[in-house]
Formats: structure tokens, C-alpha cells, sequence
């Protein structure tokens, strides 16, 4: 009796737990329940490495994370999954096209000079380049609110088709069939970058010798400047680049993940000792948002291994809620309906293992808020088929009960009978559902992960709550006399007559 | 029968074993239409695999919105979208062929308030472009009733495979643990039974999709995880009563104890059906239109789970293990 009594305490003491960690820690809903941005991220091998290691998707990660800092997005979590992807979650954001361009690129700064002898073949691509770009420019959609006051923009430029067709035939460039003009301009602006690169000697000096970066706007017009300081090495190595090719006419370029986004002359008077002080700034003519982009880029540093968005959800906080109403109205409605047909089916226990199962269903919520899980569609899904394996617990073991009572054993043996013989079958029933639930969280991917998670949980809980709550439960209910009667738990007409 | 084991047996109970060329018929039969809808939907030239591929596995993007109306929405005309979708000009993405979009799919749902567009892969920016460039056509729309899903065709195949292996993997794990506690019989019918679960399901869906276009999604590659777990378990439960009635009536043939375990297991294995029904029937007409196809796959699976666990797993016990 006293060892009941102690479960029994045990039971509630963990009931109450239960119910003040959900009261403290609450429940945390996955994206498609609350609505969010996802996005997964895939490291890419490059150069000599042909497999990513834990260490490389580490830096990576600590690349990123810095760059979502400087997004300033709230409560964003940023994961590792699998060897060789990230998962970016980002709660409330409805438009992570901002967030995809700034993690995606590399962001690998370069500072190059250009080779001797190349100055003719420089002009061109850089006439070339000047001309695509304010012709795109121009076809950029105008300026919104935050630009008005400013002198109206200069008569469109225009690039001739014909002209535009000979620009990229000389550049031995095919155009693909049917493509739209931007469509072309930007392939050509792409090569042409592609070939100012490669005019350019070898690198001198990398975004690591970076210590800040920051943007200013200009003074004329609408544009920014990113302004660059590097450290004392940096600093040095910068004034050798200048110094180098000050007066010259050959230019400094500044490649970004391969693409030149700013050439520079330098100055006569920089022929002494370089551009010294360890400053300088990229005039690419950058609108307000890139200018932050790239601050944000270069300042996080660039990313050991260039990295692929591979799958980007987006879903309005609106669906989230219509989700979790829906499913929790599936959940209560078919517990409920399970709970109806205990009763009627197993009376008296029946009742019992409704009760125990509403703690199984507490325990089950509390331990999402402890661990945290995060729940999930599919992980929602996975705790109603828990409920029904843990409801199999019960059956088991009643109907083992039941045959015990018919076959002329007392109440009280037949309770501890029937326990004891269920359960073999139950442990091996859990057992083998545990198995397909480790395979499918070390194996499987997000959605399928979480959906084992809540499974195995459900499973673990269920294995104890059958075992000591319905138990312990149904034994204090067995020590009054008036409920000790073998009609409580199975219909008269099914017991031998020696029973009633 | 010798008196001493008959106490043992109920007087009146099923012989499962008097049903069992029945039972045998049904299981084949339900396999060989499972196998033909699955030849047939590898055979037609719009599908191309065994079961329909859905966004998760193809890769593309899948954009739904929701129109802001005031009372009834206006008619929406498919034709017109199309010609709308395809007069979009795109941002384009330096280095890459700005997606063609006129394959697109357009699906207008619950009476022309919600849409539903299937893509190839867009990149973030061009999807929001892409829904502002909607709304001449469909008027105003519902901020936070958007859903923009974009999947590589990379992650597609990626999840397949991890799909499958852990498939295998819990198969095999399952195979052990049963040879271990019982015997290797034993275990080849629980994976049998198992097969013949998931062969049927896949099946239902391969139909499904020949004749209602319905496609399959991670949370199918779930389901049949589930429904393979599911399968096991059951099959388990009447397993361990064979082991107690091997013992309890020693003398009798296998085929005896079979009957008399299945007849005595046979109330619990409909109620757990049953009770593991409900819930997922609860699903099914209030779980909304993400899990609908979700709950038809388990409901599927867990009755066809519970079937062969009485009706093929136990039939084929002695039948296998006189050898």
C-alpha cells in the first residue's frame, strides 16, 4: 500500500512539474505554425577541398552567424544539419530575398594591380562596362520615397541593339536564343568583368587584413561609398600595391568573389610611399541597401567555402495560424473520441487509463518545452500516432486483464496477471518503434526529424505512464471495497459464475 | 485432443488457418494491383516514376496566396494569369538563364480566394517579384497569407535517398532485434508483412496519382516510415502471444498455437487499430489541407498494417517453419 501511495505522490509531483514548466518555458512552434522564413544552405567544395569537413561548415557557420547579426533579424537560429548543410530559420521575416543575397556570396574582397601592357585593352572593357551598366541603371525601377528631393534622373542612355549585338560578338559571347535585352546586358557586363580580372597580376592583399568596413554617402547623387580600414599589415601591403602602380595608368582593382566591382587609378603623388594610414574605400556607385550588404559581408569576413541557397520556405503568419488550429482541433477531437471508447469499451480501468493518458499527454508537452522541441506539422503528427501506441499499452493490457477474469481468477490477481503477461508484448512493441524512430532522426532530414523526435518521445513516456500511471492508479481505486467489483471490468455475462 | 491442454483452449474460438488460402488471395491480389498501378505510372510518359513526384523530390518553387476580398472574390481566369506570368520580366541573376515561365501550373482554390503556382526554381527576389507582378490581375492581396517554397533539385534527391536508407536501415535493425528475441523465420514474415504494408500504400498513391493527379511529398516518405513502424509493432504483439501459447500447449502442432494466439489476440489487434484510427481520422476531416493526404497514407497503411498481421504474418508461420 505504501509503495502505491509513493507512486502515486510521484506521479502528481511530476504532473505539477509538467505543468510549471509549460507555464515558465511555453511551447516553441516551428515556422510552419507560426509563420517565417527557412533556408537551407548548402557548403560547396572548392580548390583542393572535395569533402566538407565538421571544422570547415564550423566557420562557415561562425561567418554567417556574424552576418545575421549585422542583419539585425530577431531570434533568428542558424543550425548545422548533416555534414554539409545550415538551416537558416528567420520567424516572422516574409522576404528573405534580402538575407539570401547577403549569406549567399562569398564575399571574398581581393586587391589586385593590373599587369603591365594592358592599358589599351582596359579602356575598352571598362567603355564597355560603363556603358551596360548605366543602361541597366536606367531600367532599374525608380527610386522610391526616401530619394525624392533629388534632381531628376539624365535622359535614359540607350545601347543599340546592333551594337549591343556586335559588343558581345567581339567578346566571342553567343546569345542564347529568345533571351530578353537585360538578359544580354548582364551576360556581357559578366564578361567583361570576368576579363578586367583577368588582367589584373596576382593577389596582393585579401578582405582578412580587414579590421572594419563601414559605408558613407557621397556627395553628389544617391550613392555610397564603402569605406575599408585594415590593420597594420594590411595597411603596409596597400601602400606597397599603391605605390606600385601610382602614376603610372595602370589601375587598382577591387575583386569581389571573383567580379570587379571597383577600378582605380592612383595618383602621381602616391609615387613616394604609397597610399599610406591603412584606409581606403570602394567607389562602386552602390545604392543604400548594397552599401550595407557589403559593409555587413565584409565585416562577418568571407566565408571559407562558398556556400548554395538550396531551399527557401516562406510561409505568412496568417497559414501558420489556420495550421494550428486545425491541428490541434484534430488532436482533441480524435483523444477525445479515443477517451469515449475506453469507457465503453473497458469501464472502470477504462476511465483510469483515460486519466492516465491525459498525463501522458502533459508529460509530453512538458518535455518539448524542456528539451526544447520545436514543434512542427509533421511533429504534431507524430504525437497523435503516439497516443495511439500508448492507447495500445492500455488495450493490451486490459484485455489481458479481461481474460484472466473470465477464466475465474480474482480481481486483484487478475490485475497483477494481467500487467505482469502484457508486458512482453508491449516492450517489444515499443522497442521496435523506438528502432524505426532512431533510424529516421539519424538518417532522415528536417521534416522527418521532427516527426521521430515527438514519435520517440511519445513512445518513451508511453512505456511509463502504462506501466506506473494506469497501474498505480487503477491499485488506489482497488483499495476501496465498494469498487472492487469484476463487473466494473467486463460484462457480467462474460464471467464464470464462481466470480460474481 | 489430449485432455491436459485443452483447458488451455477455448472452447468455441477462430482458426485463422481454416482462412488462410483466402487471406493469402486478398494479400496477392492487393499486391498485384499495388504492382500494376505503379508499373502503369512508371509507364506514362507525364509521370515517368513509379509513384508522382511532388515539389519536395522535383525541386522548383511553389508559391500559394491568398486574394484580399471583401466579400466574394471576382472570377479569376487561368488563361489570363498565364498571360500575365509570362509577360513578367524577372530580375535577373548574374550568370544564370532568368527561369521560363510558361510551364507553369496554375491551380485556383477554394472558389477562386486562394492560388496556387508551381515554378521552376526562383530565387528569393524573383518569387516577391513575381507576386507583386500578380496582383494586376488578382487585385490586392493578403500579406500574411503567402507561402513561398523553393527547393533545389539537389535537396529533392538528397531527401529521397536519406528516405530510403533509413527505410532500409530500420528494416534491417528491426530484422535483428526480432531474430534475436524469436527466430529468423519469424523475423523474415514481420519484414514480409512489412513490405507487403508499404507496397500497398505506395500503391494506393500510385493510383491516386494516375487518376487524381496526387503527388507525393516528404510527408508521404514519413508515413511509410510510420506505417512500417506500425506494421512491426502489431505483427510483434501477436508474435510474443505465439511464443507464451509455444509454450503453454507444447504438444500441440504450430499451426494450433498459431490459431489459438491470433484468437486470443484478435479483440486487441481491431481496438489498437481502431484506437490509432481515430486520431488520424480526426485528421483527416479537421487536420486542413497540409495533412489530409498525410492521414489518407497512414489510415492506408495502419489498417492494411493490422490485416497482415493477423491474416499473413501467423498464416504463414507453420507453413515456413516445418521446413
Amino acid at each position: 500500500m505504501a509503495r502505491q501511495q509513493g507512486w502515486i505522490a510521484f506521479i502528481l509531483a511530476l504532473a505539477i512539474a509538467s505543468g510549471a514548466l509549460l507555464a515558465t518555458y511555453g511551447l516553441q512552434l516551428g515556422l510552419d505554425l507560426r509563420g517565417g522564413s527557412q533556408l537551407t544552405l548548402q557548403v560547396m567544395p572548392a580548390g583542393a577541398i572535395t569533402k566538407v569537413e565538421t571544422e570547415q561548415l564550423e566557420a562557415v557557420k561562425d561567418v554567417l552567424e556574424r552576418r545575421i547579426n549585422g542583419l539585425g533579424v530577431a531570434e533568428s537560429t542558424l543550425q548545422t544539419v548533416g555534414s554539409d548543410q545550415l538551416v537558416l530559420q528567420l520567424p516572422g521575416e516574409q522576404n528573405p530575398g534580402r538575407a539570401a543575397k547577403v549569406l549567399g556570396s562569398t564575399a571574398l574582397l581581393e586587391f589586385k594591380a593590373q599587369k603591365p601592357g594592358t592599358e589599351k585593352e582596359m579602356q575598352g572593357l571598362l567603355r564597355l562596362k560603363r556603358q551596360a551598366e548605366a543602361v541597366l541603371a536606367a531600367k532599374r525601377p525608380q527610386p522610391t520615397s526616401t530619394d525624392s528631393g533629388l534632381p531628376a534622373p539624365p535622359p535614359k542612355p540607350k545601347l543599340a541593339p546592333e551594337d549591343l549585338a556586335r559588343s558581345l560578338r567581339s567578346l566571342g559571347l553567343t546569345v542564347p536564343e529568345g533571351s530578353s535585352e537585360s538578359d544580354q546586358i548582364e551576360l556581357l557586363l559578366a564578361e567583361v568583368n570576368h576579363r578586367i580580372v583577368g588582367l589584373y597580376g596576382p593577389t596582393l592583399l585579401t578582405g582578412k587584413d580587414l579590421t572594419n568596413a563601414g559605408r558613407q554617402q557621397k556627395a553628389t547623387g544617391n550613392f555610397w561609398d564603402v569605406t575599408l580600414g585594415f590593420n597594420r599589415e594590411g595597411g603596409e601591403k596597400f601602400a606597397t600595391l599603391t605605390q606600385s602602380i601610382a602614376g603610372s595608368g595602370r589601375l587598382l582593382g577591387i575583386v569581389l568573389d571573383g567580379r570587379s566591382i571597383s577600378e582605380a587609378s592612383v595618383g602621381e603623388e602616391f609615387k613616394a610611399a604609397g597610399i599610406a594610414g591603412g584606409a581606403a574605400s570602394i567607389t562602386g556607385n552602390f545604392t543604400a541597401d548594397e552599401a550595407r550588404d557589403l559593409e555587413v559581408q565584409l565585416r562577418g569576413g568571407s566565408l571559407p567555402l562558398p556556400v548554395k541557397i538550396v531551399e527557401v520556405r516562406t510561409i505568412g503568419p496568417s497559414l501558420g495560424a489556420e495550421n494550428i488550429r486545425t491541428s490541434l482541433l484534430a488532436a482533441l477531437s480524435g483523444l477525445a473520441l479515443v477517451a469515449v471508447f475506453m469507457v465503453v469499451v473497458y469501464r472502470l480501468p477504462g476511465l483510469v487509463s483515460v486519466l492516465a493518458l491525459s498525463l501522458y499527454a502533459l508529460y509530453n508537452l512538458a518535455v518539448y518545452s524542456l528539451i526544447p522541441v520545436t514543434l512542427t506539422l509533421p511533429g504534431i503528427a507524430g504525437f497523435i500516432l503516439s497516443v495511439g501506441m500508448a492507447v495500445d499499452a492500455n488495450v493490451l493490457i486490459f484485455e489481458r486483464v479481461k481474460e484472466e477474469l473470465r477464466s475465474g481468477n480474482t480481481l486483484i490477481r487478475s490485475i497483477d496477471t494481467g500487467f505482469a503477461r502484457a508486458f512482453s508484448s508491449i516492450f517489444d512493441g515499443h522497442i521496435t518503434g523506438l528502432i524505426s524512430c532512431s533510424a529516421l532522426f539519424f538518417l532522415g532530414t528536417g521534416l522527418v526529424k521532427g516527426f521521430a523526435v515527438t514519435l520517440a518521445i511519445g513512445l518513451l513516456l508511453s512505456l511509463f505512464t502504462a506501466l506506473t500511471c494506469t497501474r498505480s492508479l487503477l491499485r488506489l481505486l482497488m483499495s476501496y471495497p465498494a469498487l472492487r467489483r469484476p463487473t466494473y471490468f467486463v460484462p457480467a455475462a462474460q464471467l464464470p459464475a464462481s466470480v460474481l | 485432443m489430449p485432455d491436459s491442454s485443452a483447458a488451455a483452449i477455448p472452447v468455441r474460438y477462430m482458426r485463422i488457418s481454416r482462412h488462410r488460402r483466402l487471406a493469402w488471395i486478398a494479400s496477392a491480389i492487393g499486391c498485384g494491383l499495388s504492382v500494376l498501378g505503379l508499373v502503369l505510372c512508371w509507364l506514362n510518359p507525364a509521370i515517368a516514376s513509379p509513384l508522382k513526384p511532388g515539389l519536395d523530390f522535383t525541386g522548383g518553387t511553389q508559391i500559394q496566396v491568398e486574394r484580399l476580398c471583401q466579400s466574394a472574390c471576382g472570377e479569376l481566369s487561368v488563361a489570363e494569369l498565364q498571360k500575365r506570368l509570362n509577360s513578367l520580366s524577372l530580375p535577373a541573376i548574374p550568370g544564370e538563364i532568368t527561369p521560363n515561365l510558361s510551364s507553369t501550373s496554375v491551380q485556383v482554390l477554394d472558389g477562386g480566394r486562394s492560388l496556387l503556382l508551381r515554378l521552376p526554381a526562383l530565387s528569393a527576389d524573383q518569387s516577391t517579384e513575381l507576386i507583386e507582378g500578380l496582383t494586376s490581375v488578382t487585385g490586392p492581396l493578403k500579406s500574411t497569407g503567402t507561402s513561398v517554397n523553393t527547393i533545389g533539385p539537389t535537396l529533392g534527391s538528397r531527401l529521397l535517398r536519406g528516405s530510403i536508407i533509413s527505410l532500409l536501415v530500420s528494416f534491417a535493425a528491426i530484422a535483428v532485434y526480432i531474430s534475436f528475441m524469436y527466430n529468423g523465420v519469424f523475423a523474415f514474415l514481420a519484414l514480409l508483412c512489412l513490405a507487403h504494408d508499404v507496397l500497398i500504400t505506395c500503391g494506393v498513391f500510385a493510383w491516386l496519382g494516375l487518376l487524381q493527379g496526387i503527388e507525393v511529398d516528404s510527408l508521404f516518405a514519413v508515413s511509410l516510415i510510420t506505417v512500417a513502424g506500425y506494421s512491426v509493432t502489431d505483427t510483434v504483439v501477436i508474435y510474443d502471444r505465439i511464443r507464451e501459447q509455444r509454450k503453454l500447449l507444447a504438444d500441440l502442432p504450430l499451426i494450433d498455437q498459431v490459431d489459438v494466439a491470433v484468437d486470443a489476440t484478435l479483440t486487441r489487434s481491431i481496438y489498437t487499430s481502431l484506437t490509432t484510427l481515430l486520431p488520424l481520422m480526426g485528421l483527416l476531416f479537421f487536420g486542413g489541407s497540409s495533412l489530409f493526404w498525410f492521414a489518407v497514407a497512414l489510415i492506408v497503411g495502419i489498417a492494411v498494417g493490422s490485416w497482415s498481421s493477423i491474416g499473413l504474418a501467423p498464416t504463414l508461420l507453420p507453413v515456413l517453419s516445418r521446413r
